[in-house]
């Protein structure tokens, strides 16, 4: 170690010469100043590496020099040499970095400690600076490393990141990813040398793997860098490009591509990678095609679907409803399905959709709608859940299939079954009389009782009569039943029928008011069905306002024209718009097990059987009155 | 001396047939059409038996057999119901039997003997 040069400042020539010779003896190379700035004059020309100044000397003193010397080189060992009671001055000159001092008479000991504390204070700071500097390459050399490494990863993060980036986005709007590995998109990044750093898997699968590559190799028309590329350009203008370009497929084929090139700046603002997003144009014209097929397939089956369709919000408002609903309900979109489909201003009770948006379950009932044009339709209506990606219901398909057609058939079917089923009774009883006429005959014969013989051979004649009539009533209904009508009264047949209903009126204390004048003129009716088509009204208006407070039925009739307007009205629980469109359905009832939903299906029928119609006026709390209209007898 | 049986049924012919088995088979017969006409015949010929139907006008066969049977002499008399309603065997609990149309006339003849314990 080179820590050989000593310099000795001191205003004693004697102390220079004694102390100067002893350094020397020790293997130092000496020279001496006599004050402060000759101390410092030496000092730039002799560099050396160890300083002894004494502290009080003319000129400039021992601090003075210790703080020019520190303020040039603050590595120099500076050790002061100080007289009896100077020891403030040796703590005042320590606080200006001296390194030691030592007292005079200079003692040869101690002289030799200071010396050799000095030394290792040099080799500790030499080498603490060397180490110092290498931790410094140290960490320059690891951190460019980094960098390097962080550039590179930066680069595959950047094409990674956005594969799962467009993944992701696949994902959510389309469960199971598959749309991504679809999308038709190259990815590649590129850096300042025109080469290729990373790319995504579909770029491998329809380049190969053309990491390393020139960035210009992948283009079908291009082998230098001279016929500047889009990454190129991109590099060269610092903007992103984009162009129609041709590349080149591992198979060797072209593929027609848009290329979209963005930069991507380093640290220092340099443009340092480019990405590059290349799109199939056939492939991707390919999708677009495919998907605007399936959408108007889609739409196309929405629309000519032989049935209802709407899409309901959970609010119940329609958000779409197809071409058949719009046609014969109206434009639905954003009003509520009750009020275009139901004509209510309420939601109807046991809503299907409601249920399903509340538990994911389909449903369905059957129900009667009113279209546009008036006509009544049966409805057999089914709901079903429409979940969002995450799987939550979010709306709800309505879906209803007019079986209308099928109502009518099963109709006919059923009211041959009541019919059959109603004269069960009768057929029974004539039975017995037929098993009756035969035994009366034969016991009569048997005892030669020629009167009784004679009265069974009537009651015989008679029943089969009424069996005849019977099995051809029957043969009416499975066709349709023809009327037979008889030319009345209309005044006096009303009036039979008020005698009939008043009963019942009477025992349930409902009040029964007849407004039947005399000049109705004459009906062609067939008495039986009519009058039990009219009953049927005026019991069911008894029932509505049976135990209410000053519960009334009124029947009253008045000519109109060439005929009869019968009116049945009462003020009883009345009906809602719903309910009143169904009243004439087999097996509807408001009635609950009360009702068996049988007796306006079949007033109805045998009313309009007689050319009449019936209008209902009816709302909830305020009673109902059905206008039975008549056609007058005619010629 | 033979017993007596009211038959009450609003078809006559059916009248005519069950009062023609009994009468051959040796009992007296009265007869009614209906329930209001049945309490009267009832009364003035006092039967020891009665075959009911059940729906007839005016009055049906049940409350009319509660009208008789609060009569002290009436209520015990036997009676049994013979109609074609389906489902009418519990509408007079306390009758001996039920009877469906149409009925074979020699059960019919059986259930009268047992009845009127013979």
């Amino acid at each position: 170690m080179d820590f050989k040069k000593l310099m000795l400042v001191d205003d004693e020539e004697g102390v220079r010469r004694f102390l100067g010779l002893s350094l020397m003896d020790l293997g130092y190379e000496v020279r001496t100043a006599e004050n402060g700035r000759d101390g410092l004059a030496l000092f730039d020309e002799f560099h050396p590496d160890i300083v002894f100044t004494d502290i009080k000397m003319p000129v400039m003193d021992g601090i003075e020099l210790l703080k020019g010397i520190k303020a040039q080189s603050p590595d120099t060992e500076v050790i002061m040499i100080t007289g009896h009671g100077d020891m403030d001055l040796a703590i005042e000159s320590l606080k200006h970095d001296a390194s030691d001092f030592i007292t005079k008479p200079i003692n040869h000991d101690v002289l030799e400690f200071a010396l050799e504390r000095a030394r290792e204070r040099v080799s500790m700071r030499r080498q603490l600076r060397e180490y110092t500097e290498n931790l410094e390459k140290l960490v320059d050399e690891k951190t460019r490393r980094i960098v390097e490494l962080e550039r590179q990863n930066a680069a595959c993060q950047v094409v990674k990141g956005l594969s799962d980036a467009l993944s992701d986005a696949a994902r959510s709007v389309e469960a199971g990813g598959e749309l991504f590995n679809e999308l038709p998109c190259l990815v590649s990044i590129h850096n300042r040398y025109l080469e290729i750093v990373a790319h995504n898997t579909l770029f491998e699968e329809r380049l190969g793997n053309r990491v390393g590559d020139n960035s210009f190799d992948i283009y079908s028309d291009r082998t230098s860098p001279g016929n500047a590329c889009p990454v190129q350009k991109t590099f060269q203008t610092g903007k992103g490009q984009r162009s129609k370009e041709t590349f080149l497929s591992r198979d060797g084929e072209e593929i027609p591509v848009t290329v979209y090139t963005a930069p991507i700046p380093g640290k220092d603002g340099e443009i340092e990678l480019v990405l590059d997003i290349s799109v199939d144009m056939t492939e991707l014209k390919r999708l677009k095609d495919e998907l605007l097929t399936t959408q108007y397939k889609y739409q196309r089956l929405f629309d000519e679907a032989p049935c209802y369709i709407t899409v309901q919000n959970p609010d119940l408002s329609i958000a779409e409803a197809n071409r058949r609903f719009v046609e014969d309900f109206g434009e639905a979109a954003g009003r509520p399905c009750y009020t275009c489909y139901k004509h209510r201003d309420e939601p109807c009770e046991d809503c299907l959709v409601k249920k399903t948006i509340g538990d994911g379950q389909s449903r369905q009932r059957e129900t009667v709608v009113t279209t546009l044009s008036g006509e009544q339709k049966n409805m057999l209506v089914q709901s079903a859940p429409i979940h969002d990606a995450s799987g939550a219901v979010v709306q709800a398909m309505e879906m209803s299939t007019d079986i209308t057609e099928i109502r009518r058939l099963q109709d006919h079917l059923t009211s041959l079954g009541i019919m059959l089923g109603s004269m069960s009774h009768g057929v029974k009883g004539m039975l017995t009389s037929l098993d009756g006429g035969i035994y009366r005959l034969e016991s009569g014969l048997r005892k030669g009782d020629r009167e009784r013989v004679d009265a069974a051979t009537r009651t015989l004649k008679a029943m089969i009569g009424r069996v005849k009539k019977m099995v051809l009533d029957i043969l009416y209904y499975a066709k349709s039943r023809e009327l037979e009508t008889e030319r009345v009264d209309a005044a006096g047949f009303l009036r039979d029928t008020a005698a009939i209903a008043g009963a019942k009126a009477e025992a349930a204390g409902v009040a029964f008011h007849t407004d039947l004048p005399d000049d109705l003129g004459e009906l062609d009716v067939d008495t039986a069905a009519m009058s039990a088509a009219l009953i049927n009204f005026l019991e069911n208006g008894v029932d509505a306002s049976e135990g209410r407070q000053d519960g009334r039925v009124g029947f009253a009739a008045r000519r109109e024209g060439t005929g009869v307007v019968v009116t049945v009205s009462d003020n009883g629980m009345g009906m809602d718009r719903e309910t009143r469109e169904k009243i004439f359905t087999l097996f509807f009832s408001s009635k609950g097990k009360k009702g068996t939903g049988i007796g306006l299906f079949i007033s109805n029928q045998t009313i309009e059987r007689h050319g009449g119609s019936i209008s209902v006026d009816s709302a909830p709390d305020k009673g109902s009155t059905f206008a039975i209209t008549l056609p007058g007898a005619s010629g | 001396m033979p017993k007596k049986i009211m038959v009450v049924d609003d078809d006559p012919d059916i009248v005519d047939y069950l009062v023609s088995v009994f009468e051959d088979h040796g009992y007296e017969t009265c007869r009614a059409s209906d329930g209001k006409s049945a309490y009267d015949v009832a009364m003035a010929e006092k039967p020891d038996l009665i075959t009911l139907d059940i729906e007839m006008p005016h009055e049906w066969g049940p409350r009319f057999y509660r009208r008789l049977t609060n009569e002290a002499e009436f209520s015990d008399i036997p009676v049994i119901v013979i109609s074609g309603l389906s489902g009418i065997h519990l509408a007079i609990r306390r009758a001996v039997a039920t009877i469906k149309k149409p009925f074979d006339p020699a059960d019919v003849i059986q259930i009268v003997r047992e009845a009127l314990g013979e």
